[in-house]
């Protein structure tokens, strides 16, 4: 007998399966939902651009196409290459300004 | 979930706070790779062809069969032209008046205006040129004493005037003093 014929029945959609909405997904859509994420990506990317972050990483994206050559890289390559780093480098009190605005919206979506 | 809510809410703003980043993240990744992809950045390109120019000039540099049996007299420079090695432009000698050839202008100089023996003896003749020059074309003349002097600087009807007092001689007195 094929050892296939025992797998597991091919799971439904999630809610059928009896599993509830985590919370981080209910926060995510709340959110979207009220604008609130779309407002908060444009106030990080705004602090970014301002203290010099963005003009980092584009730094960093130049010099590795430089060395592998405009025609090897992938947008893959490029985001492994800053993740470790632009996370890290976010100044301190732009990581404050937004934890600040989130934690505010999380009181005020009654949690 | 345990813990109090205090803890969830930072844990949650973190994480929150990580996925707007990440986005933030592959946008930039993705902007760079097109600029990249369409050859929008110009410095790219010129830099990596100066780079293997560089790399060029300097091996050709380091190469040793070069150096010694090449006449120095000419040696190419990067834009490939070949200078010979006494400049040949021609000045004139702002001293004796001569037009010298620029590659003889130091030497020149010397002999024209203070090292050699020649140059000595044409020294005393020149500088009492030079101050018959400059005691004849000043219009406060060097040593008269202020009171005889004609200039517009004597002022006896006692308006104090700052204006073109810096330009006369060490002799000058305040104007207001006079009266």
């Amino acid at each position: 007998m094929k050892h296939s014929v025992n797998r597991p029945p091919t799971p439904d959609a999630a809610e059928d399966q009896g599993k509830e909405p985590t919370l981080q997904e209910i926060i995510n859509i709340k959110l979207i939902e009220s604008g609130e994420k779309e407002r908060l990506m444009e106030l990080l990317r705004e602090r970014l651009i301002d203290c010099g972050w963005k003009d980092e990483m584009k730094a960093l994206c130049r010099a590795h196409v430089k060395k592998k050559g405009r025609t090897n890289v992938t947008v893959d390559d490029l985001v492994h290459l800053i993740t470790p780093k632009g996370r890290a480098s976010v100044p301190d009190s732009v990581k404050a300004e937004l934890l600040q605005r989130i934690r505010t919206f999380l009181m005020s979506a009654a949690l | 979930m345990s813990g109090p809510n205090e803890d969830n809410n930072t844990q949650l703003s973190s994480h929150i706070f990580g996925d707007l980043l990440d986005s933030i993240i592959v946008d930039v990744a993705s902007e760079c790779h097109r600029i990249a992809k369409l050859g929008l950045d110009r410095n790219l390109e010129e830099e990596e062809e100066e780079m293997r120019l560089s790399a060029q000039a300097r091996a050709r540099v380091a190469d040793p069969s070069n150096s010694s049996e090449t006449n120095t007299k000419y040696v190419v420079d990067i834009f490939g032209q070949t200078h010979p090695s006494v400049a040949t432009e021609i000045f004139e000698c702002m001293n004796c008046g001569r037009s010298i050839a620029a590659g003889r202008f130091a030497p020149h100089l010397e002999k024209c205006m203070g090292k050699g023996r020649k140059a000595r003896l044409k020294v005393t003749r020149s500088s009492t040129a030079a101050q018959n020059r400059y005691s004849r074309g000043s219009p406060v003349s060097t040593y008269s004493p202020y009171s005889n002097s004609t200039s517009t600087n004597r002022l006896s009807n006692g308006t104090p005037s700052v204006a073109g007092e810096e330009y006369s001689n060490g002799t000058y007195e305040e104007p207001w003093n006079k009266t």
